[in-house]
């Protein structure tokens, strides 16, 4: 379908993406959540309990970058719209996450 | 287990006897079939009618269920539908007019009409648009079963915990919410980011953002929003179903959890919801006023601007539907100014339709009716809505009938007028036949006079203290006769729907043939035979203004001017994965259901991943369709 129309605003990559980069940030992504889950799973044995909220969110901001970045191509010229809609979408998350905190 | 293997032997033996075992031509007339083509499409514009017409099926459930809790409440102490049964026919009369019934018709509309209106061949990902809508319908039809097993749900359409909770609700009734609004949001969801990334993409050449019509426009905030709504839906769904199902405690105050959470997640999507369904019909009603009198949309910038600030306003006031919960003067204040600034961009579009049609050379078509029938229903809607923004009024208002006056005059108002205007607006589009005007007169009449009998004394019902979901009430409250006016009013919208269903056989028994252009449109859709051929263009249209069709009727010319010369037409494959896909979702979801060691829960999601595996793997990349293939069915449709 796509190559029959002309589309003005595409991100344009410079050369086809390797599927060998989706699978390294696919697995590392598994990884992180599993190990997110053992080291709640064996609370206290592996890593300090003090400790554990800390890590699960650096594993999740590790995840956040690894998904804008290879899989929603953020890096790439031409993603107006997605600057656009993930700035629209961290601002709704954002309000959604003060409001119910502090109202 | 034994009783599986059973099931899976006599399955393979049926799929060996029917893919040629012994009946080879068997699977060739299948292949063949009007059904099989319907059932594997990814054509936009069948999609479209799928959409639509079960949209419009689960509106007559969720109208029958409407009928009967009006018919309870003919008269005080009635015992028709008690208790229980009256709370079932509540939560899902409101869970299926909202999910079941209105977003789909809106999708069905979506589906039928942008890409038509972009000047595309068919929307971004095809097969992803049919997946959207077999999840859908998973969805519904898992949730309306419930009916057969074991009960409906009857926590309300909010669900709120702890009454959602397995102490409170016990019995599979819930679960089917949980599960069957699950699987139908996936398919919302997918067809929404679907919409983004047609309107963005596949626009024709010449076709800015500001010469998109405003149906188009619309679509596009709508599926933002859709884009934003349905992950906090998703969220606090998985959250109650971990809950009911694995023993978690997130809504259990009893266990540390909260129960508020699920109030706010729930209205955090619950509040967009309402623009996702009313501003495409604000869209449809844009369309139809202008070409109905002969105008440009009046204001179009400013229509496009209070669109896009509704759908980001939408996102920062959903604390209005909790003022009673006790969260405080200063945040109840601040989603109070918020949700009151809502009314701004939308008194800025109702003054655009009446600008429109001053002036105009007016025609008084069905959908013209509806449209013009919509404008003083629905700033009625808001005007409540405005009132109940206040929040020491609220604390009044709260849970009463008022309520349900307000959401209805907007929702039914708004929502199901403008689907109707839509829907006789585009019907020779999207079937290639005309809805009788004098039957669709009858319908706008009955419905509208029925609707404002019905609605209209809710709202003094509500003033007067009748609290809403409650299944009878007590003789000499002064409630007996607004109850018996409101319960009148019902039969007028039940004769005016069964105008439009008798209305939709004439069309498709004695109607002629749809010309291309039957009410002198002005948008690109117009400018093709009706319905449109598969690939809808021949060659992409050049848009050289707003309305563009309009334009080139002005400039005396007979057809689009063409961006392209006459090529092969690309398109894409018709596949079953999608429906096998939704299959999976609903045997899962079965399986959640109906709990014990989640066989079926298993078997579907296998039969899910099985599914992704055969479509990642897929190497059919469609088929082409020549150019003299193309000038032989134009021939056809000139002669």
């Amino acid at each position: 379908m796509t190559e029959n129309q002309h589309s003005d605003n595409h991100a344009v990559s410079p050369k086809p993406e390797s599927a060998v980069k989706h699978l390294i940030s696919f697995l590392i992504m598994i990884i992180l959540t599993a190990a997110a889950f053992y080291v709640v799973i064996k609370s206290g044995s592996v890593v300090a309990e003090h400790l554990i909220l800390p890590l699960i969110l650096v594993f999740a901001v590790i995840q956040v970058f690894l998904q804008l970045f290879t899989f929603m191509h953020l890096g790439q010229k031409g993603s107006a719209y997605y600057a656009i809609f993930i700035m629209l979408g961290i601002v709704i998350a954002v309000i959604s996450a003060v409001g119910i905190i502090l109202m | 287990m034994g009783t599986l293997i059973v099931l899976i032997v006599f399955a393979l033996f049926l799929t060996a006897i029917l893919t040629g075992g012994y009946n080879k031509t068997f699977l060739e007339r299948v292949k063949n079939s009007k059904v099989w083509d319907w059932l594997t499409t990814v054509d936009h514009k069948k999609i479209g009618i799928l959409y639509f017409l079960s949209g419009f099926f689960f509106f007559l459930v969720g109208g029958i269920e409407a009928l009967f809790m009006r018919l309870q409440l003919v008269v005080p102490h009635n015992d028709l539908f008690v208790g229980d049964t009256f709370n079932e026919l509540l939560t899902m009369h409101g869970t299926t007019m909202i999910f079941m019934a209105a977003m789909p018709m809106i999708f069905g509309l979506m589906n039928a009409v942008v890409p038509l209106q972009i000047g595309a061949r068919d929307v971004a990902f095809p097969f992803v648009n049919a997946l959207g809508f077999w999840l859908f319908f998973a969805g519904g039809l898992l949730m309306n079963l419930s009916w057969i097993f074991g009960g409906a749900p009857d926590a309300g359409w909010t669900s709120y915990t702890s009454l959602a909770l397995n102490n409170y609700s016990p019995g599979p009734g819930v679960d089917f919410y949980v599960l069957g609004l699950q699987i139908a949001g996936i398919g919302t969801l997918i067809g929404g980011l679907n919409f983004m990334a047609t309107i963005i993409n596949l626009r024709a050449p010449g076709m800015t953002f500001l010469r998109m019509p405003m149906f188009t426009w619309t679509s596009f905030v709508t599926s933002t929003i859709i884009l934003f709504a349905f992950p906090p839906l998703t969220v606090a769904l998985l959250l109650l179903m971990f809950d009911r199902l694995f023993g978690s405690h997130f809504f259990d105050y009893t266990m540390g959890g909260s129960a508020v959470i699920w109030e706010h997640l729930f209205w955090i999507f619950g509040h967009p919801e309402v623009y996702i369904v009313i501003l495409p019909a604000f869209g449809v009603m844009s369309e139809v006023i202008s070409t109905f009198s002969r105008k440009r949309l009046f204001g179009y910038t400013s229509m496009v601007f209070a669109t896009v600030l509704i759908a980001f306003l939408s996102f920062m006031v959903w604390v209005h539907h909790m003022f009673t919960v006790g969260l405080g003067p200063v945040s109840n204040s601040i989603f109070a100014v918020a949700t009151m600034a809502i009314a701004v961009p939308t008194g800025i579009k109702v003054f655009n339709w009446l600008f429109t049609m001053w002036g105009g050379e007016i025609r008084f078509t069905t959908a013209m009716l509806f449209a013009i029938g919509f404008i003083p229903t629905f700033v009625m809607g808001g005007m409540t809505g405005v009132m109940l923004a206040a929040p020491p009024a609220d604390f009044q208002y709260q849970d009463s009938y008022f309520v349900v006056a307000h959401f209805h005059y907007v929702l039914v108002g708004g929502t199901v007028m403008g689907l109707f205007a839509g829907a006789y607006y585009w019907w020779p589009k999207m079937f290639g036949k005309m809805l009788n005007e004098t039957i669709g007169k009858i319908h706008f009449w009955t419905f509208l006079i029925g609707f404002h009998l019905t609605f209209f004394p809710q709202h003094f019902l509500g003033l007067f203290g009748m609290p809403r979901r409650v299944f009878t009430y007590q003789p000499g409250m002064g409630l007996d006769s607004l109850n018996l006016i409101s319960t009148i009013g019902v039969v007028g919208m039940a004769i005016g729907t069964i105008a439009f269903l008798y209305n939709i056989y004439w069309s498709f028994k004695k109607a002629a043939p749809a010309p291309a252009d039957p009410w002198d449109g002005r948008t690109l859709e117009w400018a093709i035979s009706s319905p449109p051929p598969v690939y809808n263009f021949a060659q992409l249209p050049l848009v050289r203004g707003y309305d563009a069709w309009w334009m080139e009727k002005q400039a005396g010319n007979k057809s689009l001017p063409p961006a392209e010369p006459l090529g092969s037409i690309h398109m894409p494959s018709s596949s079953f994965i999608p429906i096998l896909m939704a299959l999976g979702f609903f045997i899962a979801g079965f399986g959640f259901i109906f709990r014990g060691d989640f066989v079926g829960a298993i078997i579907g999601l296998v039969l899910v991943i099985v599914c992704l595996f055969l479509r990642s793997f897929d190497r059919d990349h469609g088929y082409h369709i020549e150019p003299d293939e193309i000038e032989e069915t134009n021939k056809g449709v000139q002669a």
